[in-house]
This record gives C-alpha cells, structure tokens and sequence, in this order.
C-alpha cells in the first residue's frame, strides 16, 4: 500500500516535471544577446524596442559601446581570438571587405528566403557596395551616409552677390553644377574681415568652402571628384593601382585649387569643424554628411536656419550633361558574426531594426542616423527635425539624388592601410610638398607594395568579385 | 624647529623684493596652467550651438548642470566607481610591494643593477605590442571584462615606477638612523617600516599619487580588456566622442567629476608631502 | 613574546639573513609571471608576418623582413625624428618649468598647499579630455587661444593644428601643460628631503642664494632629477592620446610620433608582425637611452 501511494507520487512529480519543462521550452525562453556598437545615441534603438523583442523573439540585448573611433579593433581583437562574444554587430561599411573575407560573419542568404530584408527599397549604392560581399548578402544597412553640397541658399539668391558673380564669371550663380564652377564660387564668396558680404560688412573672415581635412576621411573628398572624372581605384585585369590616372590628377589639382578659400587650418578639420563652419555662418558651402541638413534647422545648433540649401554634389559635364558621383564614407551596417550561438533570433532583431524600425529611427533627432531607403524619403512627414514637410522634402529629394550616385570606399581587404598611404600623399600634396602627380604616384607605389604583402592574386581575385557584383547591379560599368 | 621659523623670518625681511618677483612669476604662472582648466570647466555648461563660436564664450550663459547629471547617467557614474576600484587596489599593491623590494635593492643591491634594470625595462614595453597577448593571457585565465585584469595589468606598469622613485628615495637617506636601530635591536623590518619608510613620507606621497593617477587615466588597456561588467571611465569619455556627434559638455563635465577624488587625495596627501624633515633625530 | 629568548634569537638570524631576498621576492614573481607572455610572444611575433588585415589565419615565419622593412620605412623613421623632439623638448621643457615651480613652492607659505594643489590639476585630468579641450582651444576660427592673440594683436591668430610647422609642437606644448605638475611634485619631494643642516652649514658659512642653489640643491636633487627625467621620456615614448586626438599624426605625417604609427600599424592595418617589430625597435632605443642615463647617474655617484 505504502509503496503503491509512494509510486503514484513519484509519477505524478515526474509527469508535473515533464509539463512543466516542456512547457518552459515551448514558451518566452529568455536569451540573452550581445550587440556591440560605437557608443551614443546611435545604439538608442536597441533600448527602445527592448520590450518588442522581448514579447515576439524572446530576446534581451546586452548593448556594448565602444568609442566610435575604436570600434573596428575592438570588434577585430574579439573576432581574432575568436571570443564569440557578440551575436550582433554594427560595423562600418569599409571593413566589410575584412570581416566577411575573413569569416568573420555570417552569411545572411539563407534567412533572407524565410523573412526578407526588403533589399530592393534600400538605395541602390548602399546596398550593392555596402552590405553585399562577392553577391551575397553579409550585412542589413542601419544608417546611410552619403555626401551632399549645402550651399547658402540667401547668399546664392541675393541680388547684389548674383550680380557681381555674373560680371566676374559671365555665368549666373547657381549651386555649382561641376568641380570648375565649384572653384569659381568658392573664390567668389571668400571674403576677408572687413568686406561687404550680401550687403553686411563681416567681422570675421567668410570662406568659400571647407573640407574634411583629417588623415582618416579625407580620401572622400577627394573621391568625389575622382569618381566623377571617372576614376577607379585599380585596373580590374591587373591589379595595379589607378588612383595616379589622370582622374586622379585632375582630382587632386581641384582640390588644391580650393584649398586658398578654405580656412588656414583646414587640414585639422574633422566632423565638427566642418559642421561648425557651416551652421555659424561662416563659409558659403560645404560638402558633409546628411545630418547637417538635419541640424540646420534647429535654432540651438545653426545660426542659419531657413538658409540651408542641399544640392547634388558637383560632377563633369559628359555629352551635355552633369555626371556627378558621390562618396558614402562611414555609414553603419547590422551584421551577425559567425561564431553567435542564436543566429537566427539575432537576425530576427537586426531584420527589425533594418525593415520594420528603420523608417522612425533615421527620422527621429533622437539617434544619428540617416536614411537609406526609397521608403524613407519617401515619408518627409516623419522628419520631425524640420519645420515644415516641405523643407524635409526637398532635403530627402537631395539625400537620396547623391545617394543613386553613390560611390563606395574600397571595401577590399586592408582597406585601412590603402586608404591611410592615401591620405597621407593627399595631404602632402595639398600643403604643397609635392606636385599632384607626383603624390599620387607615391599613393600608387604604396598601394602596390601593400597588395604585394598581401598577395596580389588574392586581392586581384576579391576585387574582381566586388566589381562583377557592382557591375551587375548596374553601379559600375 | 624654532631655528627653521627664524631663519625665514630673516629670509622674509632681507629679500622682500626677491619674493615679491617669486609670488609674481609663481601667480602669472598658476594663471597660464589653470586657463585651459578654466575653459574646460565653463564648457561643461555650454548648450549645443555654444562650443564654437566667435568670439568664443568665456562664461557660460547659465550654470545649467543638466549636463553633469546626464554624464552621470551616460555611464559616469559607474565609470567613475570602476576606475576608483581598479585605481586604489593598484596603487595599494604596487606600493606595499614595489617599497619592500625598492628597500631591498637601495640597501643591498641584491641582483645588481642588471636585476633593477630588468625590473624598469617591463615598464618601457610598448603597450601597443603588449596588449594582443595580455589580452589572450586573460581570455586564457578566463578574466577578461573583470577588476582583476585591470588591476594585474596596471600593476604590472606601476610596479617599476614605484620600485625605481622609491629606490631613489631611499638611497638619498643616509644609512646611519636604520643602522642606530638594528643595533638598539630592532629587526630590519621594523628599521623599515618604523625608521625608512616614514622619512622617505614625501617620496612615498608622490609615487602614490601618481600610481593612482596612471591607473586612474589608463586609456588603452581599458578599452581592450573590458567589455561591459568593467566600465573604465577613461573609456566611457572616449565614448562620448562620437562620429557625428561629440558630447563636448558632457565630456567636461565627466572629467571634472572625475578629478574630484584624485584631488581630494593629493589635497589629503599635501601635509605629508610637504612637512620637510624635522625629526630631532636627524641632528642628534 | 611567547618564544625563550634563544629561540627568538634564532629565529629572527634565519629570517634577517634572507630579508633582502624576501623583500624583493613579491615583486620579482608578479612581475615575472605576468610579463614574461607579453614579451616572448611579441618577440616572436615580431619575426612573422601575420596580416590579420586580410585575414590570414596564422603567422608566417619570416625572419628579419619585418626590421628590414622598418630602415626602408620612411614613415617610420619620421616618426621616430617627431619622436626625438617630443623628448628634447617637452620632456626638457617640463623639467626647467617644474623645477622653477617646485623652487617657488619650497619655502613655506600660506595658502602654499592649495596652489601645490592647483598647479597638479592639468595631470588629474584624463588624457582623451586634455585632447578634447586642446582641440578646442586650438581652433583657429572660435578658439580662445587665437582670439587672445587678436586682442592683444598678434596677427591674425596661428595655424596651430592645420599647419606642419606648427602640428608638433601645439602638441608639445599641450603635452608639457599636462605633465609640468609630475616634475614639479617630485621635485619638491625631493626639495623637501634635503636636509636642513646643509642650508644652515651654507648660511654659516656666507654662501650667496645662486652658490647654494648650484652646490647644495641642484647636487642633492641629481639622483632624482634623472630618474624623473628618465621615466618621463619613457612615458613620452608611449604618447598617443594627444596626437590621436589633437591632428591624428597630421598634417599628413608631421606630428606622427611612433606609438601613434605603431597604433595604426597594429590596430588600423593590423600588420602583427610589423607592429611587434616595431615595438621591440622602440623598446631597444628605449634601453639604449635608459642605460646612458643610468651609467651618467653612476658616475655621478662615484661607484
């Protein structure tokens, strides 16, 4: 009797444990993902929608910043000693080529059949170059960067200024349309203390432009007008380096030819810099990221609000017409490394983030990022940054115009070291050490010896892999 | 005592002008290296739209502290109490170790200079080149992201320093006193810590000061060893640097707060550095 | 005491015999076992080639390449040349005006510890935050320091950080401003330890203030003065977070001193063989330039 109830007991006990194990299985089972990132507001998102992915994935993020400038060695170190310690990453553009030859992430192909990325509403530019390595897909875009022209639309407009632009030139002042006239405005509107500015007299210098001048990004300005002059970065049979063709020249000549109507330190000028240039009021044009145009409207940050105007970025005239090519530097991508041990909730969230989220996060002023698909510029009444949705529409019509010109960043293996033995001729060449020939030959005999120590069939056979993908999509030709 | 308050008050009366050029210099001085403090303590806060402007705002429109407290909450905070922990059991270790085998080395030479050289050369190895394998070390010990790491690492680089100021230090301060004590029967560890330690205090204070101070603004082993459980507060500074976005105020306003304790200390460390040798002992 | 006099007695002779090994020992094992990975695996590293850059899996062997790469470098041994006048002159400049500080702090005043205090502020600020507000104040449209210079008239304000001339030594000068209180404090710690009969004897015997101050304190503070000096160029040696903050070794490579061109060759390029090699270049100048220093403190001692 004792042991019959003893049994009975103990079957009942197993019989509870079993339902309720199965049923903790079947239910919220709570795992806990890592995501790295450079620190800020641009890692908001994954708080915000904590609880979403809580209830539909059953997911809690454990959200890693790390300085912005950092985060590629910090993600790389990780990677190397093969820690697994992150399920998500944001990474930049630019070492997609590293992570994803390497190995280091994984292929999304496969979950794209079961819940798609949307790829086609994404700009053309960012999604072949950016997330796309040898045509399969590594990364969904997060935040899309991409060069514009902002220009002072009241300066542009002001009868006085045009008037004296047409006698000097013989062409009316506009937004210039090609690097030539690009040169001429900014000669125009440098004007020194003392000098009448649109009527005012200034107290202050006022520059014609300005530019990024720091080693890290400054390729990019110069690869706005070497995309369009039609450069490439090497010779696609070859191998060998094309950045001291005569695009290249050209390129840097134009840039040098500005650098008088820039500010004396200009060489020193990074993001802020830049920006600050601007919004004070103290320079005619810039060519910067999107987020200038979002913050020329706030009366805390722009002593310019309302005079804003963005265009596309200057190009050459081709059979009568503009061909202009934007450079996308930075910009950020969502990817899963190899190694996570939940890859398919962690796509489940970055899938969100890119698709479902992606339109109110780019246009919140909330978090720094920008948009990137045909849907986000289509919603300017989404920006809430701008004071009417008129103002958010003509600033969406231009982000996304440069964007359909993107150019990449060489996205290849080593990009860093490629991209640093160019800026540092650049620069060289700009303060007047050397001619632009001749740095651009010295950036060329760098780019050689460090595909050299790489090994140049390997670089050769990853370029021309990038490069058929380009192709196919139309973006090279 | 009385002969020291005589003999500047002598100085006072026979050189007034002398020190009235010393306190000149020593004011224009304190004025040049205090600016850049001054500058960074109104930037804190400044608003957006204020860090750069023409002509630039020497004083904040306001004393918004908003940005204290957001740079609290950005990470300050936890930051600021990492680093103390790290910082404190660092400078305590190195200490306690670093003055036993500085007395060792001053006093007995043991392992000639080749052995003290040895020990200086650690503290002149490249970060750069130590961290991948400093890294993959911890990985191995499985401490990664944890006090320990940080505190073995800063160790491993104030150790030296301790050693070799301390070493220093004692080999300045004559023999006799610990020698009159051993042979009043003392053991040479109570001549240590009884005799040596407390006349070389100055020598003490400062190398503790600045143990404290290198751990507390260690840049780059923080970033690498630590991922999240360990926030360094010189990493969660540098995060506020972002690409687009550069939280100039908070940065400062971080910064100031995190100076606070180290100041705290060197004011509370000021009497023993400065209270010069007056042991009667010294004389008779 | 619990223990009989004659076991005290030989207890206390075993210890005392081995106390000079005993003290010596704690540091000896910490810094031993955690040291001594770091360095061999950077040495052996430094005779591979291992470009994680593009993902090669494992090191090659490759023996000398690396340092034969380096004498071919010309970023490098610019480096090392912006390196040479970091040292000469703000570890030189940080000594003159510390000890003029640590002079003028020596005799007692009132208030003299809160203006110790104040002079050690620009050390207690974190370094990435001295970069931050350098940068600032370097500015040469909305920075105070050029606007100063306008008031007072002297031109149109420089081009501190746009301008290779000027790139290094605006860094020099922010580097001396953050490291100027290190010397002055052990400086006066030494100040403070000259003993007192010195200056009396001196007083006695009529010596002027410029006699005692070269043949009293400048000779007691010798030993001192070079270890600071000493361990303030090797630290110099490891300078980054200015130049990675202030100009990024810009314009081009004018202020690129050789941790920041280890840095990038390291953790940008992630040439691993390369940046070891580079390192243990750096560690044997380093040596070379310790070991003379520490011979010329010998001598001086007359041992």
């Amino acid at each position: 009797m004792k042991g019959a109830v003893l049994k009975m007991f103990i079957g009942i006990a197993l019989v509870g444990c079993l339902i309720l194990g199965t049923s903790s299985s079947f239910g919220a089972e709570v795992v806990t993902l890592t995501v790295i990132g450079d620190a800020g507001h641009n890692l908001k998102p994954f708080e915000w929608y904590a609880p979403i992915f809580k209830e539909e994935f059953g997911v809690e993020l454990k959200v890693i910043g790390v300085p912005f400038g950092e985060l590629y060695e910090k993600e790389k170190i990780e990677f190397v000693a093969q820690t697994g310690a992150f399920d998500i990453c944001i990474v930049y553009p630019k070492y997609m080529g590293d992570f994803a030859g390497a190995g280091y992430l994984m292929n999304l192909d496969e979950y794209v059949g079961k819940l798609g990325t949307r790829m086609d509403d994404v700009a053309a530019g960012y999604r072949d170059f950016y997330c796309k390595v040898g045509g399969s897909l590594y990364a969904v875009p997060y935040d899309g960067d991409v060069l514009s022209l902002y220009y002072r639309k009241d300066l542009f407009e002001n009868a006085d200024e045009k008037a004296a632009f047409k006698s000097q030139f013989g062409y009316d002042l506009k937004a210039p349309a090609t690097w030539d006239e690009y040169v001429d405005v900014a000669k125009f509107f440098a004007r020194k203390a003392g000098d009448k500015l649109a009527g005012e007299t200034r107290k202050t210098p006022f520059y014609g432009t300005a530019f990024y001048g720091q080693r890290d990004q400054i390729y990019a300005w110069w690869g706005n007008r070497f995309a369009s002059m039609g450069g490439v970065y090497f010779d696609e049979e070859t191998m060998k380096p094309a950045v001291n063709s005569k695009a290249g020249v050209d390129a840097l000549e134009n840039m040098k030819a500005v650098v008088p109507y820039c500010p004396p330190d200009v060489l020193a000028y990074g993001y802020e810099e830049l920006k600050d240039i601007y919004l004070n009021g103290d320079a005619a044009m810039v060519i910067q990221w999107p987020c200038v145009g979002k913050k020329g409207g706030d009366p805390n940050q722009s002593k310019i609000v309302g005079k804003v105007g963005l265009a596309p970025v200057p190009g050459v005239m081709k059979a009568g017409k503009v061909y202009s090519r934007a450079m996308m530097p930075c910009g950020r991508v969502l990817a899963i490394p190899a190694d996570t041990k939940h890859p398919w909730k962690a796509y489940q969230v970055v899938q969100w983030l890119s698709v479902v989220s992606s339109c109110a996060d780019v246009s919140t002023a909330l978090t720094g990022l920008d948009p990137y698909r045909l849907s986000h510029f289509e919603t300017p009444e989404a920006f809430e940054m701008f004071p009417t949705a008129e103002d958010a529409r003509i600033y969406l019509a231009g982000i996304k115009a440069n964007m359909s010109n993107g150019y990449p960043e060489p996205p290849i293996p080593g990009s860093m070291e490629y991209i640093d033995a160019l800026a540092v001729n650049i620069i060289r060449a700009l303060e007047g050490e050397k001619s632009a020939q001749k740095a651009l030959d010295d950036a060329a005999k760098e780019w050689e010896g460090i595909t050299a120590r790489f090994g140049l069939e390997k670089q050769r056979k990853l370029y021309q892999g990038l490069v058929a993908g380009w192709r196919a999509a139309g973006l090279w030709e | 005592m009385g002969d020291r308050r005589l003999r500047t008050r002598r100085l006072f009366q026979r050189n007034d002008y002398f020190v009235i050029l010393a306190f000149v210099v020593m004011a224009l001085l304190l004025i040049v290296f205090l600016s850049p403090i001054f500058w960074m303590v109104t930037t804190a806060f400044k608003d957006k739209g204020e860090y750069f402007t023409y002509p630039p705002m020497y004083l904040p429109k306001k004393l918004d502290f908003s940005h204290f407290f957001r740079g609290l909450k950005l990470g300050g905070a936890k930051g600021i109490q990492d680093t103390l922990i790290v910082a404190a059991s660092t400078t305590a270790l190195s200490m306690a170790i670093g003055s036993l085998a500085a007395y060792s080395l001053a006093r007995f030479r043991i392992g000639g200079k080749h052995f003290a050289f040895w020990i200086l050369s650690i503290r002149m190895m490249p970060p750069i080149a130590s961290v991948l394998p400093l890294f993959l070390f911890y990985r191995f010990l499985k401490i990664l992201d944890t006090y320990e790491a940080l505190i073995i690492t800063y160790t491993i680089f104030n150790l030296p320093f301790a050693v070799w100021m301390l070493k220093g230090f004692f080999e300045e301060l004559p023999a006799e006193l610990e020698e009159a004590a051993l042979v009043d029967g003392c053991g040479r560890l109570g001549a240590f810590y009884k005799i040596a330690l407390p006349l070389i205090a100055p020598g003490l204070v400062a190398t503790a000061l600045f143990c404290f101070m290198f751990s507390w603004n260690e840049f780059f082993f923080a970033l690498i060893l630590s991922r999240s459980n360990i926030t360094p507060i010189t990493v969660v500074i540098a995060g506020m640097i972002g690409g687009h976005e550069i939280l100039w105020a908070e940065i400062s306003a971080v910064a100031a707060m995190a100076s606070i304790p180290i100041i705290v200390l060197a004011i509370f460390l000021q009497r023993y550095l400065v209270r010069g040798l007056t042991l009667g002992a010294v004389k008779g | 005491m619990r223990y009989g006099e004659k076991q005290k007695a030989a207890l206390s002779f075993n210890i005392e015999k081995h106390i000079p090994l005993l003290f010596v020992l704690p540091c000896f094992i910490v810094l031993l076992s955690v040291s001594v990975f770091p360095f061999l695996y950077s040495l052996w590293l430094s005779f591979n080639k291992w470009e994680l850059g593009i993902g090669q899996r494992s090191p090659t062997f490759a023996w000398l390449s690396n340092y034969a790469r380096l004498f071919s470098d010309s970023r490098f041994l610019g480096s090392m040349e912006n390196m040479a006048e970091v040292l000469v002159f703000g570890v030189g400049a940080q000594l003159l005006i510390g000890l003029g500080v640590a002079l003028l702090l020596n005799r007692p005043f009132r208030g003299r510890s809160w203006v110790t205090t104040l002079f050690l502020l620009p050390m207690m600020i974190c370094p990435v935050v001295v970069g931050c507000n350098w940068k600032m104040i370097y500015h040469y449209t909305y920075g105070p320091l050029n606007h100063i210079l306008r008031l007072i008239g002297i031109g149109e304000g420089l081009n501190w950080l746009g301008s290779s001339d000027l790139a290094l030594p605006s860094i020099i000068i922010a580097d001396t401003w953050e490291w100027m209180p290190f010397m002055m404090i052990v400086l006066l710690a030494g100040l403070q330890s000259i003993p007192e009969e010195l200056y009396e004897a001196a007083k006695v015997d009529g010596a002027s203030r410029r006699q005692v101050f070269w043949y009293i304190t400048l000779p007691s503070l010798k030993t001192i003065i070079i270890i600071a000096v000493l361990i303030r160029m090797m630290d110099t040696f490891k300078l980054f977070d200015l130049v990675a903050l202030l100009t990024q070794g810009g314009p081009a490579s004018a202020s690129e001193t050789i941790s920041f061109y280890n840095y990038l060759t390291g953790f940008k390029f992630f040439n691993m063989g390369y940046a070891a090699s580079l390192a243990y270049i750096q560690l044997a100048v380093i040596i070379i330039i310790a070991s003379l220093f520490l011979r010329f403190l010998r001598k001086e001692e007359g041992e």
